[in-house]
């Protein structure tokens, strides 16, 4: 009857209910454009960086100091919401990008091994903070996902890393996905370079749990080739356009956090060039200082603890326009993700663990790994080797604490293996600036360098006298993954709390 | 034989009449019928006399046509438009507070042009609409609500388009409390709706309505502060500090009240009605200025309105209507706590002068200048004068109908309607404006393109079908189309300082928007009404929507009935007349644009650009939405209609909600898109009306209005425990739980052991509990009570109105506790304060805090827990309160009446609330804030951050007729 007569009119129902806005079939064309949005949004881009990690990893790791006493996580306070985005952009933001394209390119292809290294760099950020997440079946739309171990987590890591490489090896020719790939223009060697580095990392994180494996993996990235030049350095491209900003720059002028006490020990101590390129002086002293991780409202207000008396980040990212809380940030500045000193860095482990390391000694690569770092902040020449050779210790910061030197070790190559085991994963330390997540990871492996303790802790679990080892699973999840956040309880080497080492932490 | 005719707008007619013994029969619904014998006379006037026994009013239902509110078989409320025109406020909507039993009116907290919540019979809808549908005329007005705060972080709330109605225009206004109105509306009138009719000309001689009002405005309600400690830490004055709990020091008690002004508003209007037979016309032009009490915040808008109705044959009449206001608002200040001028306000330590010092806002090198260095907090002097932001609004209303008797039975009408109109939006931020700007300032600018077309053609008719039965019956055939657009562009900073405008853009990020949505209808409806007593209703709808998978289509009906028991028997004379009614109704609903595909969108960046799929998961098996009311009512008047009662019982079920909400962001999606959940909403509506006083100098009028509703999530989705409204962990989240109430607010809180006990820690401070819910922000209990009195010319009404139950949490005052600047945090500032309480292993607390340890515990500032934050805002209050003068004139006189009248609106709480924390040690903390203002006007409620106070007003109106 007149439904019959009215349908005539629905005839364009179709085409009015079809955004203009938004695209609802993909064709080839736009594939670059995901692998590119998967890669920003891995590295907690703008807003996000502050409460997926310079709150939790670098405040652990302790490259900086929080200055406001608003914010408790320098106290080891786990807040159950800030953390969501460490994991939402991980799980909606790269995972569909990356599952999509995983389902539309051929697994041979050149775009679908970047799209399998990029899955293994993201998720092992996601997983070393947390522990079990989900994992395999991540991007399956259901109601509740499973988690998974961290040790089937991490083979899986390696497995995708071994393809790809394979993969990429027969196409050193082809440039993925071109400029939209937004860290090194779709160049397959370096991506080679990148993965293996990214290998080795991952190789020797479990290198006290599954030695074995470790071993293997480690000697297979190493033949595949590493990162070797300061060319290799993996920066991401940053746009002002979209508020595709960086993050450490974004979050850089709000007055939280500065220089932490440990970094002021080391840098200062070991007249450390890069001292002046991380950080910039003080606005009122003009000298660089650093204040103690954990300091309490009181604390806070002391004149030594104040954002005026303290570093803020280097030139870099912010520059001061002439008053105390006036900066100007670099928000289209790059974004660190990986160093090529690293992989030297990670070499001069390999050669301590006694691994083939291609006839490399852990001094050589130890050294290197000094001057990559060093050329990739632009320092080169006399200073470096000057450097290289420094009997020169940490200092006290003398901040409000009278807090002693950090360690007594040297630049200088030492005589002994725990020694030369501290220099490294000190000097890693220095290198990986500003990438607090990878810092923080290595600081519960390696227990290097010998952080500080914090002033305070308002979480019963974590006392000063701890640390945290790992992140609780989200209200978040309780709240929307309910069934599988309470199963992986079990997958856990103890209850659900911040002092529960993960798998690979055997100390 | 029987003939009958109508008369003319003007009361006249024309009827041949077979002999000299025939009886006129004059009726007129709220009129006592008369019969009059013809007789010789060629001319009979006639005067109806009101039939007291009735109810008088007439009431313009859903299909704009007007009925008498006996044979009505929901509830309604009507306004008479002149109780709208005397207290003002720069939104009219906020005037209806307290005046419709269960209405719950909440303002956004952005002052004048900010968009204002109107809840009827509780809130359904978990991410959709829970506003009442806004109609003038027969045509439903946009009444989107944009761009409201949905954290604590805040923002500039956007408005809405119920603000622009102009309440010098209107004539009546009814409220349909119920979904009565969904045959003819469709799902968008399930909130309830609130049907406006406007002024008209009227044949005859011209007359000339003037109305011209002025009002000041200041805050009704601030913040109390203590006076006695300075900026300083642990007991010593300290310049670093942020806080107030230093030394005894000099400190600036008027810093927060003299920071505001006593905001000056006009009003002027102008409306012109008259006409021939054929052709009246209404033209009227109003002029709304309304400062806010920041300086430069201020709104100015201008209607202007054209009525015309003509009847160009004996058949056929039409009308016609067009509308245009402009409206441009200043420098709406931002809510919430960053960058809010209100925020920036409170955090001043209160031994800083910050007038004498810092209303010099910046250097000679136009850095602002500041007691301390902050990465959030400025100087509000700097908000004030280096931060802007402009609402400009074009709209323009249209109405066309045209109607034509077929018959003396029945009629067809068409009607034809644009509501159109465009925003231009901009906001700046001066370079070294904290958190907002970039290099050199930031600066974002967008027009946005509004359009609603209804059209329908409606056929009526009523027919006596015996003399006991008689049918009116209506069918009809409608079409509405939605557009909305906007485009423009965001830059974070600007290659020439403080150059606003993006031409001076360092890096555009664009802005789009567009969605379209088409909707088809047919409706049938039909009322059989049995010797004027026995009423029934029936009625049909068929909706076709854009937004849903074939057949597109939908249907839902209604039923009602009513009886008025006064007329079928005879009654104690007392009882002058009787009504009960029920009615069951169905509203069906469709889904937003957009919602069926899977959608990639676009983003600025990179290299290029990205693409991303919607973290929105695109609904599957889509069904359209239907859902349920009964309601069953009275309506009594006894004495002569002196005293009246009306009682409504309602019971609501919503289910199969087309929800957006959250999933495991593990499978790839933040939200998925479902048919879910079963709401209910029950309660009771309760008006009573008296006439205490009924003489001839002096008379009384009361009324009095109560409601209660109760609101119960039955179910929402398998697997999903919550569905969030709002909010965050800093203060309060507003969250859709099976087992709970819409709008329970969940925050961290003072933990306890099994046996009930309040937790210490080894310091002897709060430990804290989970994250959990405290409370609900609804009312449970809403009343409104209006007196008018009136002695010869002199006319005093007062309304008070309140409401019992429900919760709020303030950041604001988890910052002032947290700074020591809250008056209450003057209590064991010196220490010895042993809270009752055990430690986790059940020992009795020993340990002796400061207030400074204690509130430093439980507030982080900008990082509360929520529990000890949290008031009841039960509150009573002097809503409203006039007394007018009507200036008697000599008849003749070209002035033929004026009235003068002082009002006030938000006199002084009667009664208010108290914190949900009784405190062991402190002295009962009471209700801080007003808390009919709320972070935002959207369903997340229950917040207060940085709210710009609410105002208590005093104006003088003159209103003149000629």
């Amino acid at each position: 009857g007149s439904a019959g007569i009215w349908s005539g009119c629905t005839g364009d129902f179709d085409e009015i209910n079809t955004s203009k806005t938004a695209i609802t079939t993909l064709t080839p064309t736009e594939l670059p454009y995901l692998f590119a949005r998967a890669q920003q949004q891995a590295s907690y881009a703008a807003g996000t960086y502050q409460t997926a990690q310079n709150l939790y990893a670098d405040l652990f790791a302790q490259y900086f100091a929080t200055t406001t006493p608003n914010f408790q996580s320098d106290r080891y306070f786990m807040h159950p919401t800030w953390i969501n985005s460490h994991w939402n952009p991980i799980y909606t933001q790269v995972v569909p990008q990356l599952k999509t394209l995983f389902d539309q390119t051929d697994p041979a292809s050149s775009q679908y091994a970047l799209a399998s290294i990029w899955w293994v760099f993201a998720f092992h950020r996601l997983t070393d903070y947390y522990g079990p997440v989900p994992y395999f079946d991540a991007g399956i739309p259901a109601n509740s996902v499973k988690y998974d171990p961290q040790d089937k987590i991490y083979d899986d890591f390696f497995k995708r890393l071994a393809a790809a490489t394979q993969v990429l090896k027969g196409k050193t020719t082809e440039k993925p996905y071109g400029s939209y790939d937004i860290i090194y223009a779709g160049d397959v060697n370096k991506w080679i370079k990148f993965a293996n580095t990214l290998r080795l990392r991952l190789a020797l994180r479990i290198s006290k749990v599954d030695p074995a494996r470790a071993k293997t993996e480690a000697e297979a990235a190493i033949a595949g080739g590493l990162l070797t030049a300061t060319t290799d350095n993996a920066y991401m491209v940053k746009n002002l356009a979209g508020g595709d900003n960086n993050g450490l720059a974004t979050i850089s002028g709000w007055g939280e956090f500065r220089m932490s006490a440990a970094m002021e020990s080391v840098l200062k101590g070991f007249e450390d060039p890069r001292i002046g390129i991380y950080f910039q002086p003080a606005f009122n002293t003009k000298t660089y200082e650093g204040l103690r991780n954990g300091l309490g409202p009181t604390e806070l207000t002391d004149p030594l603890n104040t954002n005026d008396n303290n570093s803020n980040i280097g030139t870099l990212w912010i520059r001061n326009t002439g008053a105390g809380s006036a900066w100007d940030r670099q928000l289209a500045v790059r974004q660190d993700i990986m160093h090529t000193a690293e992989a030297h860095f990670l070499l001069a482990e390999a050669a301590l663990n006694g691994w083939n390391t291609g006839g490399v000694t852990a001094q050589q690569a130890y050294e290197n790994g000094i001057r990559a770092s060093m050329e990739g902040w632009g320092i080169t020449g006399a200073a470096v080797d000057a450097y290289i050779a420094s009997t020169k210790t940490p200092v006290a910061p003398q901040d409000q604490q009278k807090s002693p030197p950090l360690s007594n070790i040297t630049v200088k190559w030492g005589a002994t293996e725990a020694i030369q085991r501290e220099q490294v994963g000190t000097q890693k330390w220095l290198a990986l600036y500003p990438d607090g997540i990878e810092a923080w990871a290595e600081v519960r492996r390696s227990r290097f360098p010998k952080l500080y303790s914090v002033v305070n802790s308002v979480n019963t679990d974590v006392p000063t006298s701890s640390y945290p080892r790992r992140i609780p699973f989200l209200l978040l999840e309780q709240q929307s993954n309910t069934e599988a956040v309470q199963a992986a309880a079990s997958l856990l080497n103890g209850p659900d709390k911040a002092s529960t080492p993960l798998w690979w932490d055997k100390n | 034989t029987t003939k009958g005719t109508t008369t003319n707008s003007a009361g006249q007619y024309s009827l041949t009449v077979d002999n000299n013994a025939t009886v006129l029969i004059f009726s007129f619904i709220g009129s006592i019928t008369q019969e009059i014998v013809v007789g010789d006379r060629s001319v009979i006037d006639v005067m109806l006399q009101e039939d007291s026994k009735q109810l008088n009013e007439v009431v313009v239902t859903a299909l704009g046509i007007e009925r008498n509110a006996k044979t009505l078989t929901y509830a309604t409320q009507q306004i008479d438009g002149k109780k709208l025109v005397d207290v003002r406020d720069a939104n009219f909507v906020n005037t209806l507070s307290g005046k419709v039993a269960g209405m719950v009116v909440t303002q956004g907290s952005s002052g004048p042009g900010s968009a204002t919540r109107v809840v009827l019979r509780g809130n359904r809808s978990i991410t959709g609409n829970n506003n009442a549908l806004f109609v003038i005329d027969g045509v439903p007005v946009d009444n989107t609500v944009r761009g409201q705060v949905s954290s604590d972080f805040g923002g500039i709330n956007g408005s809405d388009g119920a603000n622009n109605i102009n309440p010098d225009d209107i004539e009546s206004m009814n409220v349909l409390k119920g979904p009565a109105a969904s045959a003819l509306y469709g799902s968008r009138a399930a909130n309830g709706v609130i049907m406006i009719t406007t002024k008209k000309g009227k044949a005859g001689k011209v007359s000339v309505d003037v109305n011209s009002g002025v009002q000041t405005e200041s805050p009704f309600m601030l913040p109390k502060l203590q006076n006695t400690y300075g900026q300083g830490a642990g007991g010593k004055s300290s310049e670093n500090a942020a806080a107030s709990w230093g030394a005894p020091a000099t400190t600036y008690p008027n810093n927060v009240k003299d920071f505001f002004r006593n905001a000056i508003s006009t009003n002027n209007s102008v409306g012109i009605a008259g006409g021939t037979d054929k052709v009246q016309t209404y033209a009227s032009y109003t002029h709304n200025y309304n400062q806010g009490i920041l300086p430069n915040n201020d709104l100015v808008r201008h209607t202007l309105n054209l009525r015309l109705n003509s009847q160009i044959t004996k058949r056929l009449t039409t009308d016609a209507k067009i509308t245009y206001i402009n409206q441009k608002v200043d420098n709406k200040p931002r809510s919430g706590e960053e960058s809010s001028v209100t925020m920036n306000l409170y955090k001043v330590p209160r031994s800083v002068d910050l007038i004498g010092q810092y209303s010099a806002f910046e250097d000679a090198n136009g850095k602002p200048t500041y007691w301390t260095s902050s990465g959030i907090y400025m100087n509000p002097y700097w908000t004030l004068n280096r931060t802007f932001a402009q609402e400009t609004r074009n709209r323009v209303t249209a109405l066309g109908s045209a109607k034509y008797d077929i018959t003396d039975w029945l009629n067809v009408q068409g009607r034809l309607s644009y509501d159109w109109y465009t925003d231009r939006n901009s906001q700046s931020y001066s370079n070294n404006t904290l958190l907002f700007a970039g290099a050199g300032g930031s600066y974002q600018e967008f027009s946005l393109d509004q359009l609603e077309r209804n059209m329908d053609v409606i056929i009526s008719g009523n027919n006596k079908i015996s003399n006991d039965f008689a049918i009116t019956y209506n069918a009809g055939a409608g079409q509405t189309y939605n557009r909305f657009s906007q485009v423009g562009a965001s830059t974070n900073g600007l290659s020439v300082a403080n150059r606003f405008d993006l031409s001076f853009a360092s890096a555009l990020t664009q802005i789009t928007g567009f969605s379209q949505k088409e909707l088809q209808y047919v409706f049938g409806t039909a009322s059989v009404s049995f010797r004027d007593y026995l009423t029934v209703d029936a009625s049909v709808r068929n909706d076709w929507s854009s937004t849903l998978p074939p057949p597109y289509s939908y249907i839902y009906s209604s039923f009602g009935a009513n009886f008025i028991l006064s007329d079928a028997v005879k009654l104690p004379s007392w009882i002058s007349f009787a009504k009960v009614r029920g009615s069951w109704a169905q509203v069906g609903n469709d889904a937003a644009p957009y919602s069926l595909a899977q959608t990639y969108v676009f983003s600025q960046g990179g290299t290029g650009g990205f693409i991303s799929r919607s973290t929105q998961r695109p609904a599957e098996n889509l069904k359209p939405e239907i859902s349920s009311s009964t309601e069953i009512g009275a309506d009594l008047r006894f004495l002569n209609g002196r005293l009246g009662v009306d009682f409504t019982y309602y019971n609501s079920n919503t289910v199969n909600q087309l929800l957006s909400l959250g999933l495991a962001p593990a499978s790839g999606f933040a939200t998925q898109f479902v048919n879910a959940g079963k709401i209910n909403n029950k309660g009771f509506e309760l008006t009573l009306t008296a006439s205490p006083l009924k003489g001839n100098a002096l008379t009384w009028d009361v009324s009095f209005n109560m409601a209660r509703n109760i609101n119960k999530i039955i179910e929402l989705y398998p697997g999903i425990k919550s569905a969030t409204l709002g909010g965050n962990t800093r203060t309060t989240t507003a969250v859709v739980a099976p087992g709970g109430s819409y709008g329970d607010l969940q925050a961290y809180g003072w933990a306890k052991d099994e046996q009930g006990r309040r937790l210490v820690n080894a310091n002897g401070l709060p430990v804290v509990s989970a994250f959990q819910t405290i409370g609900n922000f609804n009312p449970k209990l809403t009343l409104g009570l209006n007196n008018t009195f009136s002695y010869k010319n002199f006319v005093l009404s007062f309304l008070v109105d309140g409401r019992v139950g429900g919760i709020m949490v303030s950041g604001t005052d988890g910052n002032l506790a947290y700074d020591g600047t809250a008056e209450y945090t003057l209590e064991h500032r010196e220490g010895g304060w042993v809270l009752p309480g055990v430690t986790a292993t059940g020992e009795t607390n020993t340990k002796a805090v400061t207030a400074e340890q204690f509130w430093q515990t439980v507030s982080q500032g900008r990082y509360t827990w929520g529990e000890f934050f949290a008031y009841s805002t039960t509150n009573v209050r002097l809503r409203e309160l006039s007394f007018g003068y009507n200036i008697p004139f000599p008849q003749n006189f070209f002035i033929k009446n004026a009235r003068l009248s002082l009002t006030a609106r938000n006199l002084f709480f009667l009664y208010r609330g108290d914190a949900l924390m009784d405190i062991p040690g402190l002295k009962t903390r009471k209700l801080p804030f007003d808390p009919d203002v709320n972070i935002s006007a959207a369903n997340y409620q229950g917040s207060e951050y940085g709210a710009l106070p609410s105002t208590r007003t005093v104006g003088l109106n003159l209103k003149l007729g000629f």
